[in-house]
């Protein structure tokens, strides 16, 4: 039996007849290769969209929020491990919801987006495909939470379908890419600006691991890429690392390192800097960035005040905050 | 004195009687090394492989409609394999 290779994300995993890809649940069966999760998530949840985190877009509605087994990084951080390191045939708990039905539950629970999430929806391709392809006939929108670990071809497709998109930098650092995700760090920043120009809602997440990837002049770097290669609009959020999986001897990430983290990149130009995992923190809520007015105040995942405009502009200056608002 | 005569008296004796059996824990130490060099190497490397699954399982869950066997997307065979994927590109799928 022949082998087939992957070209859906930059690994290109060559996968031997009776063998998964790297992510585990790409089989090769007969020479053909196989989306097993197709339909079968196992972690279906209803969550703010600011868990996301999105915090422009739709802000306080409800995102009926799907994933299945497997990933194709390995982050030796990563906070849904039981989920993401393992193949479909290992997990306990399947849901059957094929498109149709996911877009049912979604609707029946008073949902207008749908989020793929929690392990990296690049594994799924065809179910998100599928699945946001029905959504939008629906009128739902679909984002999608991710690592950005794709080629070209797969994502700019994707993107036909997709409203809005949370993509992890996880490091301006290739050798960290390479240390801590078993992966590569040019990619993502295709990727990220493929999803740009493709018209995708984006906003950005750093996850700042003590020791690892806090460097200052590091994320100085990282900030300005964005504010060059994607806009100075784009959202940045700093968010907190919590001891896991097999990064447990690491602390928690310090209030200071994460406000010098925002500070190093509104100084860089960029408008919208969020610190995300820190209750109450002041950079947890949105600020005009011409006046400085308090436009969107939130409390962990809540929204406490929200004084935009309806069509998304400060209230006291006028000015346009970029987003998707209503 | 007397202790350093001790002392080489019984270096040479372990050289006579133990240099080989050193040697040989040297060698294990170094392949040990070795495979952890390997084994941490590979962690940092990024590049496509495969893994073994359990296919029975895996069939026994597609059986029982837990999994699906639908035919994805965005692959080839692999060059000089026999398979006829169409990748990349949209698959026919329902």
């Amino acid at each position: 039996m022949s082998a087939v290779t992957c070209e859906l994300c930059p690994r290109g995993c060559t996968i031997p007849e009776g063998a998964a890809g790297d992510c585990r649940v790409r089989v090769n069966l007969g020479g053909k290769l196989r989306a097993t999760t197709y339909g079968r998530p196992s972690a279906i949840h209803i969550d703010p969209m600011e868990k996301k985190p999105l915090y422009h877009f739709h802000p306080g509605s409800p995102v009926f929020s799907i994933a299945t087994a497997g990933c194709n990084l390995h982050c030796l951080n990563c906070q849904n491990w039981q989920l993401s390191q393992r193949g479909g045939e290992e997990m306990e708990e399947i849901y059957r919801l094929d498109p149709p039905d996911l877009v049912r539950a979604a609707q029946g629970e008073g949902c207008r987006s749908i989020a793929y999430t929690y392990s990296d929806p690049i594994v799924f391709y065809e179910y998100v495909y599928d699945s946001s392809e029905l959504a939008h006939r629906e009128g739902l929108a679909n984002v999608f939470i991710t690592a950005a670990y794709i080629n070209q071809k797969p994502l700019r497709r994707l993107c036909r379908v997709l409203d809005a998109a949370n993509a992890d930098l996880k490091a301006f650092d290739d050798g960290f890419y390479r240390r801590v995700n078993a992966a590569t760090l040019q990619p993502v920043l295709d990727a990220l600006v493929t999803l740009k120009e493709e018209g995708v809602w984006l906003e950005v997440t750093n996850l700042v691991i003590p020791t690892l990837n806090d460097d200052l002049a590091l994320i100085r770097r990282m900030a300005r890429w964005i504010r060059d290669a994607l806009g100075a609009d784009t959202p940045l959020h700093f968010s907190r690392f919590q001891p896991q999986y097999r990064l447990r001897n690491l602390p928690p990430t310090p209030g200071e390192t994460l406000d010098r983290a925002r500070r190093e990149a509104l100084d860089a130009g960029l408008r919208y800097v969020y610190v995300g995992n820190v209750l109450g923190h002041e950079g947890n809520s949105t600020y005009c960035p011409s006046d400085g007015t308090l436009l969107i105040r939130r409390v962990g995942f809540l929204i406490a005040e929200n004084r935009l405009t309806a069509d998304g502009r400060c209230p006291t200056c006028n000015q346009v905050i970029p987003g998707v608002w209503q | 004195m007397a202790s350093v005569r001790v002392m080489t008296r019984t270096l040479k004796h372990l050289h006579r009687r133990e240099l080989g059996f050193l040697g040989l824990i040297g060698l294990t130490g170094l392949l040990i090394a070795l495979q952890l060099a390997s084994g941490l190497e590979g962690l940092g490397m990024p590049e496509g492989g495969w893994r073994t699954i359990d296919r029975a399982a895996l069939e026994r869950r597609i059986e029982s409609g837990d999994l699906r066997d639908l035919e994805a997307e965005w692959f080839r065979p692999s060059i000089g394999g026999e398979g006829t994927g169409r990748g990349p590109g949209p698959g026919n799928r329902p």
